[in-house]
């Protein structure tokens, strides 16, 4: 087993895989998993359906126990045999998530979505809260909806609240899964744009997605998923125009073919 | 020739067709759409205006209004409102003692002050607010009747009548909502032991009729508490009451909670917030709206539900009623009794009708 270096130094990974093994039931979802992030990189993971993608994601930030291996995220080393409330608590202080089905709170306001995870879950003072809360509704373009309910959105501008729900808790990475999938296809463009931008400021993420042109553009790499295993990482022009396995050709292949 | 199905310009939104009936056309639609069924809305019209007549005749043609003993009614063919005139007031409130009625007055009128409130209510916002009222208030209205410090003690044996039946609805609501969450929430603890606990206390006390709780807490109850303790039959009865009550709370909570997606609690605990955090900020909030109908049911049901305590021998509105008929005064008549339950049957439509129409109008507004 590797040593893990500190965190103390600039270019350490902020996230740290090591043979992370997950079963649901008898059903081997994630099968020796090894992934390094480093800060500010941006990894698209693709895959067919049910190749534990999602998966993938949802352990990094410990919503889903793993049996096996070892996770590193922003300096929280976690075993397999020790995952802990604690350790989720202070996992979740450092990571964003954003949702398919954006998981607003739909007894709160836009506004309050925002503050409710800083005043408290980080225990910022209210004001600042506020403020950190307008000043990413501004990012997001969705300044005069701050009092509105969640239903009272459209698809597109409740994923943006998401995305800002996120950011208010100052994320050192952002965890996106399938944030497009169950968005009309008129409004996929919005939500993508802001993920865009954020990609541009330097914020570190990991997004699950079936935009491939997303991947191209935004992706420093690509990482493909084919039952629990990661098959093929490498730079968006070589994933996309010299795929290695045949798995990812054949993958690659049935999504030009319609 | 050809067909269009393109249409060439962009329509304009029209105004729907007008379609004028007339009232005849109307009426005749509404009870004879059928000749069976203007046969039957012709039945119905009949025994309806037949019972009506009947009652009304009973209760005010035939009625015997003044008197003081059971001879002003005599003849069983009316009402007897005389008596409901002569014993209204040990009927609201039993032998609290005359010098302190203020006190039940005031219990009284902050009780209707609260209920036109939460009643006549027309946002569901102030949520939080009624389900505070329906605990504070009835902390507040015990420490009033009961006294001490510088008001004189008046102890519970003397409270009676609907006065009573007030105390123990809202001192049943302020427990038995309170420990139906904690319950509902004992189903889904992590620790085996008190999720079934929790679970055994909810089905068993499901299982077993009101009225037998009520028995056994008022003969066994006394057996399991520690020598010395002394409560008396009101509290063994608002314990029965609350620990009944609470069982059919924890499984409309049950429903609530189970109602709400695990997104909520996975983006609860993205966002940072604790498990304890996560449950109070967004799951409660969202279950407990969810369930709200049902648990104006189960109150309007603790409250028809008081009548029970007459049977325990508590003097409660029925017991005052049924102890009035008893009295030498007034025995021998039985449209006694029956005008006595009419009134009780009026008292508690008026209570239960408005908490009604609040859970229905909660219902419309989701």
């Amino acid at each position: 087993m590797t040593a893990v270096p500190p965190s103390a130094s600039g270019d350490a990974a902020i996230v740290r895989l090591i043979r992370v093994n997950k079963w649901y039931g008898s059903d081997h979802a994630l099968r020796d998993i090894d992934l390094d992030v480093a800060p500010g990189e941006r990894i698209v993971i693709c895959g067919p359906s049910g190749s534990g993608k999602s998966t993938l994601v949802r352990t990094i930030n410990l919503l889903e126990p793993f049996q096996q291996g070892r996770i590193v995220v922003c300096g929280v080393d976690v075993d397999a045999s020790a995952i802990t409330r604690a350790a989720r608590l202070a996992v979740n202080r450092h990571v964003g998530m954003v949702f398919q089905q954006f998981n607003l709170f739909p007894h709160m306001t836009v506004l309050q979505n925002l503050t409710v995870g800083p005043v408290f879950g980080a225990r910022v003072n209210r004001s600042e809260a506020l403020e950190l809360a307008h000043h990413y509704l501004r990012r997001v373009g969705l300044t005069e909806h701050a009092h509105k309910r969640p239903a009272q959105l459209s698809g597109g501008q409740q994923q943006r609240v998401a995305i800002a729900r996120a950011l208010c808790t100052r994320p050192r990475l952002v965890l996106f899964d399938e944030p497009t999938a169950s968005l009309d296809p008129e409004m996929v463009n919005e939500v993508l744009q802001t993920m865009e931008s954020l990609a541009r400021e330097g914020m570190t993420m990991i997004v699950v997605t079936h935009e491939m042109e997303f991947a191209r553009q935004v992706a420093d790499r690509v990482v493909f998923m084919d039952r629990g295993q990661i098959i093929e990482t490498a730079s968006p022009d070589d994933f996309f125009d010299r795929p290695q396995s045949p798995r990812l050709q054949l993958f690659l292949g049935q999504l030009l073919a319609h | 020739m050809t067909a269009h199905f393109v249409s060439p310009v962009l329509i304009d939104a029209r105004h729907p067709p007008v379609v004028s009936v007339t009232v005849a056309h109307r009426l005749r639609r509404m009870w004879l759409a059928t000749p069976a069924m203007g046969l039957l809305s012709v039945a119905l019209l009949v025994v309806f205006a037949l019972c009506g007549w009947h009652l009304f005749e009973w209760a005010f043609l035939d009625a015997h209004w003044r008197g003081s003993a059971s001879d002003a009614c005599s003849g069983a063919d009316g009402a007897c409102w005389a008596f409901v005139i002569a014993r209204w007031k040990p009927w609201l409130v039993g032998n609290y003692p005359s010098g302190e009625l203020w006190r039940a007055w005031v219990a009284f009128g902050a009780f209707a002050i609260f209920w036109t409130w939460v009643v006549r209510r027309s946002h569901s916002a102030s949520l939080r607010q009624v389900l505070l009222g329906f605990v504070l208030l009835p902390m507040g209205l015990f420490a009033l009747l009961l006294g001490g410090g510088p008001l004189p003690f008046v102890a519970p044996t003397l409270w009676g009548g609907l006065l009573l039946t007030m105390v123990v609805t809202l001192a049943t609501f302020a427990s038995a909502l309170p420990a139906g969450l904690c319950l509902a929430l004992g189903r889904r603890s992590r620790l085996p032991i008190v999720r079934a606990l929790s679970g055994t206390f909810v089905e068993g006390m499901r299982s077993i009729p009101l009225l037998a709780v009520l028995f056994i807490a008022a003969t066994l109850l006394p057996l399991f508490l520690p020598a010395g303790s002394n409560i008396d039959l009101f509290g063994r009865a608002v314990i029965a009451f609350a620990l009944f009550n609470a069982a059919l709370a924890a499984e409309v909570f049950r429903g609530g909670l189970q109602s709400i997606d695990r997104g909520q609690l996975e983006a609860a605990t993205s966002v940072g917030l604790s498990d304890f955090a996560a449950l109070r900020l967004i799951v409660l909030p969202q279950a407990v709206s969810a369930v709200i109908p049902a648990l104006v049911n189960i109150m309007i049901a603790i409250i028809k539900e008081t009548t029970l305590l007459s049977v325990i021998g508590v003097n409660d509105l029925l017991g005052a009623i049924e102890n009035g008929a008893k009295s030498p005064d007034w025995m021998g008549e039985s449209n006694i009794l029956a005008s006595g339950h009419v009134f009780l049957a009026i008292a508690y439509l008026a209570l239960c009708l408005g908490l009604s129409r609040y859970s229905r109008r909660l219902e419309t507004q989701r």
